[in-house]
């Protein structure tokens, strides 16, 4: 017990150590952007899932730049009109990531030097076709048929796709039937390979998935995402019950068969049925 | 040969008074815990009887002890494929109404209730639930007869009796009945050790004291299934099995366990007996009619230079080895060939053994005239006016064991797998004993009566004097021989006991031993 308590408390003593744990090289603010930000903005113009942020720091007031990266989900719910313009745009609302304060002027820094710099900022990976043999490794991934070979956690006890080869996703995250056409190949592939949710950081920390992995998955996503209609897994309603039901009453039978000699009752009960009772 | 020591019990029946002090004293001392509240390691139970817990008996409702199979024996309810088969249900286990709810009383409700116009009651409430509760059934329910139609007459052991024989127990007047206190028998072959799926029972190498172990014991209570006298128990609070220990921290410190000591007609004695462990499978495989003689025949003399030298060579203490010489037990099983085991037939080489009561099968009701007597008696005396006389006097030397009021067909299945010359030799035995003592005491029976009698049963007068003496002017240290533990060597054996000098506490290797869970 003692030990049990001490090991826990070791695993938490680290968890709350980790992000304070950066070196000057990670602190920088080009890694920052690679670890947080480049699954869904590129230094370019070009948009990913979010804006490309080519100019953001002139196009934007420092001020408010600051305050939405370290808390847009309050920037949105204060009512701000830029803010609600770009959540129409693009659709998916900014995750507070949890940025510090510090990050996020580093985060400046880098992005006014970025285009001074003039960085074209085109980082897109030009993709061939995926083969099916792809698809189905993804298929086998996302419902944990194959392990993720760092043994990361699989993506069905979280999300959903309505895929007739997927039995019953989790509910606890987004459904991801239409995420490919939501946020396109790029940003599901950015997703995948550095999480900017919070929950998904943590479910992945020290278990990244390959790079082969996470192009198996979005194959996997993209099919899922073009051949949604054709997919209806089946509703069996209350047949399912039925079906228990009726197990269990052949279980039931099956052991009152295999136990039929059982002791039933008391060795006493003739004498106890006689007595009198006060009550 | 494979010598080892079993510490033995012999209980001589005649003397049992059926006063349960053995049983509170281990209460008291043992099973005064929550979830052992139902539990008696101890318990007197009144032949003929159901006993505790009801029937416990009869193996077709409790399925305990072994039966014989083609090859060799097999546990009747429990072992290997029937263990694994019932691991998560269990179908012959007894319920707490087979033993009994345990129960006490509100006593506080005597003092503490509030004036009023009724004397206060204390009234029984569950010590399971704390609830009131009607009390149904007790341990020992069906003392001294009550009950008799619903006990007495259900005794599995009047199985092979006919009915006139069975009718002849229980008529008015000759019913008669005697005490058979129970305690674990710390068998040779115990079937509760072969039943555990977990390993958690052993037989101490050093003793033969049967326990389970508190902390491998993962409550899968096929043992209570298996040992057919009843005695291992769940402790529904602990979530374990638990059993009579012999009381062996007292046995390790040269104290007799409490129910012997406490024991207030003395008729139990103690003592170490040495035995051949390779034969225990050829013995528990033997034939019902032979089982009693291969036991007795396992047992080994401890003054024969092989045997000791064996016993040396096995390890045996030399102190073990005189205790053993001294031993009570080995006297009244091996030497004077007086007790018999406890339901051989079900094959556990029970350790414990019972000289047969002679009492209820020799005495008998006669009626007299009491009139001359009743003269005598002072005016203000209380004169019955009945003329029965409870005669334990005999006329013919044994004619009145094998015509008893108290069929001998009983005993046997008791305590000799229904074989009657068994118990009836040694009832004859006892008798002569009696005869002789007799003789010299009273000096009313021929010379050559008592003769006869000591020859009929190949005993001298110097024999039946050491008998005489063992059963009636025994002292404590005559009672229980018991050997030194020589746990100091058994602690060396595992750490340096340098390491805790000056340290105080018992116990080595874990920590001192904690009560309860």
């Amino acid at each position: 017990m003692r030990l049990l308590s001490l090991s826990i408390g070791l695993v938490m003593l680290g968890l709350a150590a980790a992000p304070t744990r950066l070196t000057a090289q990670e602190s920088s603010g080009e890694a920052i952007f690679q670890q947080k930000c480049s699954a869904c903005h590129l230094t370019g113009s070009d948009r990913l899932v979010g804006p490309g942020l080519a100019g953001v720091t002139t196009r934007r007031d420092p001020a408010w730049l600051k305050r939405f990266i370290m808390q847009p989900d309050q920037v949105l719910a204060s009512g701000d009109s830029i803010a609600n313009a770009l959540l129409l745009e693009y659709q998916v609302p900014m995750p507070n990531i949890g940025t510090t304060d510090a990050e996020a002027e580093a985060l400046i820094a880098f992005l006014s030097g970025a285009e001074a710099a003039g960085e074209s900022g085109a980082q897109q990976v030009a993709v061939a076709p995926a083969t099916e043999e792809q698809i189905v490794l993804g298929q086998n991934l996302f419902q944990g048929t194959t392990r993720f070979s760092n043994n990361g956690p699989t993506c069905n006890s979280c999300h959903e796709v309505t895929n007739d080869a997927v039995i019953g996703g989790g509910i606890l995250a987004r459904e991801l039937t239409t995420v490919f056409s939501r946020l396109g190949g790029p940003g599901v592939r950015a997703i995948l390979g550095s999480p900017p949710f919070p929950v998904m950081q943590r479910a992945y920390q020290g278990t990244p998935l390959t790079d082969e992995e996470v192009v198996a998955l979005v194959a996997f996503l993209e099919r899922a995402d073009a051949e949604q209609a054709l997919h209806q897994p089946r509703d069996y309603g209350i047949k399912l019950f039925g079906a228990g039901v009726v197990g269990v009453l052949i279980l039931l039978g099956l052991y009152s068969l295999l136990w039929r000699g059982r002791l039933r009752g008391s060795v006493n009960q003739a004498i106890y049925d006689r007595q009198i009772s006060s009550t | 040969m494979d010598v080892r020591s079993q510490i033995s019990m012999v209980f001589h029946l005649d003397k049992c008074i059926g006063c349960h002090t053995c049983s509170i004293a281990c209460k008291n001392i043992w099973t005064d815990r929550k979830g052992a509240e139902y539990m008696w390691w101890n318990n007197v139970e009144t032949k003929p009887g159901t006993g505790y817990p009801g029937k416990w008996e009869n193996q077709d409702i409790y399925q305990g002890g072994w039966q014989k199979n083609g090859k060799g024996i097999e546990l009747k309810g429990a072992g290997k494929p029937k263990s694994l088969t019932n691991i998560f249900h269990n179908p012959n286990m007894p319920v707490i109404d087979d033993y009994y709810e345990p129960f006490t009383y509100k006593y506080l409700d005597l003092i503490e209730s509030p004036p009023g116009d009724d004397q206060p009651t204390a009234r029984p409430i569950s010590m399971i639930t704390g609830e009131p509760m009607d009390i149904k059934m007790g341990p020992n329910w069906d003392d001294d007869l009550s009950g008799s139609p619903d006990y007495a007459r259900n005794d599995p052991n009047l199985a092979n009796l006919t009915p006139a024989e069975r009718e002849a127990m229980f008529q008015l007047e000759r019913m008669a009945f005697f005490y058979l206190p129970r305690i674990c028998n710390h068998c040779l072959n115990p079937a509760c050790v072969a039943s555990c799926p977990s390993g958690a029972i052993y037989k101490r190498g050093e003793d033969g004291i049967v326990l389970i172990n508190q902390s491998v014991c993962r409550g899968w209570r096929m043992c209570v299934t298996a040992c057919p006298y009843k005695k291992t128990y769940y402790n529904w609070s602990t979530g374990k099995s638990e059993k009579c220990i012999l009381c062996f921290p007292r046995i390790e410190s040269g104290q007799a366990p409490a129910c012997m000591h406490s024991c207030v007609g003395r008729i139990r004695y103690l003592g170490v007996m040495l035995y051949d462990a390779d034969g225990i499978e050829a013995v528990a495989s033997a034939d019902d009619a032979d089982v009693v003689d291969r036991q007795m025949d396992m047992i080994l003399d401890p003054f024969d230079p092989e045997v000791i030298a064996s016993a040396k060579a096995n390890g045996l203490a030399d102190s073990t080895i005189a205790a053993a010489q001294a031993s009570p037990a080995y006297k009244f099983v091996k030497v004077w060939d007086l007790a018999l085991p406890l339901h051989p037939e079900y094959r556990t080489l029970p350790m414990l053994f019972y000289v047969p009561p002679l009492l209820p099968v020799v005495a008998s009701v006669t009626e007299v005239d009491n009139e001359e007597q009743a003269k005598k008696m002072n005016p203000v005396g209380k004169v019955w006016p009945d003329s029965w006389l409870y005669d334990t006097t005999t006329k013919e030397l044994f004619g009145t064991i094998d015509d008893a009021r108290f069929p001998l067909k009983y005993m046997a299945n008791l305590f000799s797998a229904g074989d009657t010359t068994q118990v009836s030799d040694r009832l004859k035995k006892l008798m002569a004993v009696r005869l002789h003592r007799r003789q010299i005491t009273v000096g009313d029976l021929a010379e050559s009566t008592v003769k006869e009698a000591l020859a009929d049963t190949g005993l001298t007068p110097q024999t039946a004097d050491d008998i005489y003496y063992l059963t009636s002017l025994a002292k404590f240290d005559d009672r229980f021989v018991i050997p030194a533990a020589h746990r100091e060597q058994a602690i060396e054996m595992m750490e340096f006991t340098g390491d805790v000098r000056g340290s105080t506490g018992f116990g080595f290797e874990n920590d001192t031993a904690k009560r309860g869970a």
